[in-house]
């Protein structure tokens, strides 16, 4: 079989489109990386080399390729109540102030993003029935999005490792789950209690659907994104968000930094941002 | 349990009605709803055209929510229209807008090095301030070149303060000479001698020196 080699020039073309696509830069130190990747599927689809692969995804009008190339692009490694103080911030301060100025009873709604395979989202659903006494008042919607397809899929299966459920008390392990196979199984309830989409949060016309929230879980992802990305990042969530609504990031990473749209919130928990009420 | 779903989330009506006509984003741009000239300037991203139209508004708009839409298209744009529009609002009697701006013109680095020599020696002393302030994070190689050249030319005492405050944290034993020439230009003013002798100690020199 003829070697395939990614020239520094297809390296940087590459890049480029990919960056274009989903706001993700690759920098010089992932080469090894974003190489090996890119490798693996040019010799899946049969291309004969890098040029005839990155004219394949350019044109090919079903955007299918693109979509395998963000699955294997993208990184994935969650586990339950990771960076579990924001889940006790908001069960103890977010909701209480989202439904103390809530003018109707609608649902409140929760965007975690990304998925990755559905434990934030699932620890969110969780937390609530556990920790949140609002919930025998308000109904909740939780809506769960990824850029990865696959990610996707096996989030709406619910299906875990023992490594992604290893911080989860063994009360809630036994309550929520079965044991199966060589890992878990979410319980029904839970699997059905959370909506999952595949979205890309750089195509503005997808993330016109997104909005109405209340919170969104944003951690871990714009730590991946350039400048310019994150920016958008911070637009899309502004427009996301009803007035008062808000964002939580992951430890290592600020608003404040990124964009000026939204307050900082101090809360016993942890910090979050929040968008202005209607006058900003 | 109390949660609920939907099938995927849907577009609203509302959200349709965003056009991707140059003119029509240029109307929408001056509508009395905040959110449509947001999502106007957002959508103007797709106009090479465009940095004339969103910087003339961008100087009139109040609405903070609207200006970060502007500059965020702006800072996509990065082109000299855009470049030049934002240095024409570093001279904006509008504090916030000031700020804002200087925070945009951090995120383009490449478009802003070829006119930052020019930035610096500006007749008007503010403007020289903010450009100091564009380097406090600009990431570009010649940072440090260009405080240094401040501190040796520029003669307001609050410019150099600026520069030499952030040399403080960026210096290194290239900025010496610099640093020594600034104090014995302000050899009166207790805050230069200070923030240089802090910047030369962070570079391990002799503060008497």
């Amino acid at each position: 079989m003829k070697k395939i080699i990614i020239s520094e020039d297809d390296f940087q073309k590459f890049r480029e489109f990919f960056y274009r696509k989903v706001g993700i830069s690759f920098e010089n130190d992932k080469r090894y990386f974003v190489d090996k990747r890119l490798i693996e599927r040019i010799e899946l689809t049969g291309a004969n080399d890098f040029s005839d692969y990155f004219i394949m995804l350019r044109f090919e009008a079903s955007g299918q390729e693109l979509q395998q190339l963000i699955n294997v692009m993208t990184i994935n490694e969650t586990y339950f109540f990771r960076e579990e103080y924001q889940f006790k911030c908001l069960v103890n301060s977010i909701l209480d102030e989202i439904t103390r100025n809530k003018k109707d009873t609608s649902p409140i709604r929760i965007w975690c993003v990304p998925s990755s395979s559905g434990e934030e989202a699932y620890s969110i659903a969780i937390y609530l029935l556990e920790h949140w006494p609002g919930m025998a008042k308000w109904d909740v919607e939780i809506i769960s999005s990824d850029i990865d397809s696959v990610m996707i899929e096996r989030a709406q299966r619910g299906h875990y490792s023992s490594r992604s459920v290893q911080y989860l008390p063994a009360t809630l392990l036994t309550k929520y789950f079965k044991p199966s196979g060589d890992g878990y199984q979410i319980c029904e309830d839970l699997r059905s209690s959370v909506e999952f989409t595949c979205v890309n949060l750089m195509d503005s016309v997808e993330m016109r659907a997104y909005r109405k929230f209340d919170v969104i879980f944003c951690r871990n992802l714009l730590i991946y994104f350039d400048d310019l990305s994150r920016r958008l990042a911070a637009e899309t969530f502004f427009d996301a968000l009803n007035p008062n609504g808000f964002v939580c990031l992951g430890y290592s990473e600020s608003m404040s930094r990124i964009s000026s749209l939204f307050r900082v919130r101090k809360f016993p928990e942890a910090i979050v941002y929040q968008k202005p009420g209607v006058d900003l | 349990m109390p949660f609920i779903k939907k099938n995927n989330p849907t577009i609203d009506s509302y959200e349709h009605e965003h056009s991707r006509d140059l003119n029509e984003l240029a109307i929408q741009l001056a509508d009395g709803n905040p959110v449509i000239r947001r999502g106007a300037a957002l959508n103007l991203a797709q106009h090479q055209d465009a940095s004339e139209i969103l910087v003339d508004r961008l100087k009139q708009d109040n609405d903070t929510s609207v200006r970060d839409a502007i500059l965020t298209t702006l800072i996509s744009l990065g082109d000299s229209f855009a470049v030049i529009g934002l240095v024409e609002c570093l001279r904006s009697e509008d504090a916030a807008l000031r700020n804002e701006v200087v925070d945009a013109m951090k995120q383009l680095p490449e478009k802003v090095a070829p006119i930052m020599n020019s930035l610096l020696v500006d007749s008007n002393s503010d403007v020289r301030i903010f450009a100091v302030n564009i380097l406090e994070s600009l990431r570009h190689l010649q940072v440090e070149t260009w405080l240094d050249r401040v501190i040796e030319d520029d003669p307001h005492i609050n410019v150099c303060a600026t520069a030499v405050d952030l040399l403080g944290e960026v210096s290194t034993s290239t900025s010496r000479a610099a640093l020594i020439h600034l104090r014995s230009r302000f050899p009166d003013e207790p805050y230069i001698c200070f923030a240089v002798n802090l910047a030369l100690k962070r570079i391990g020199e002799d503060k008497g020196t």
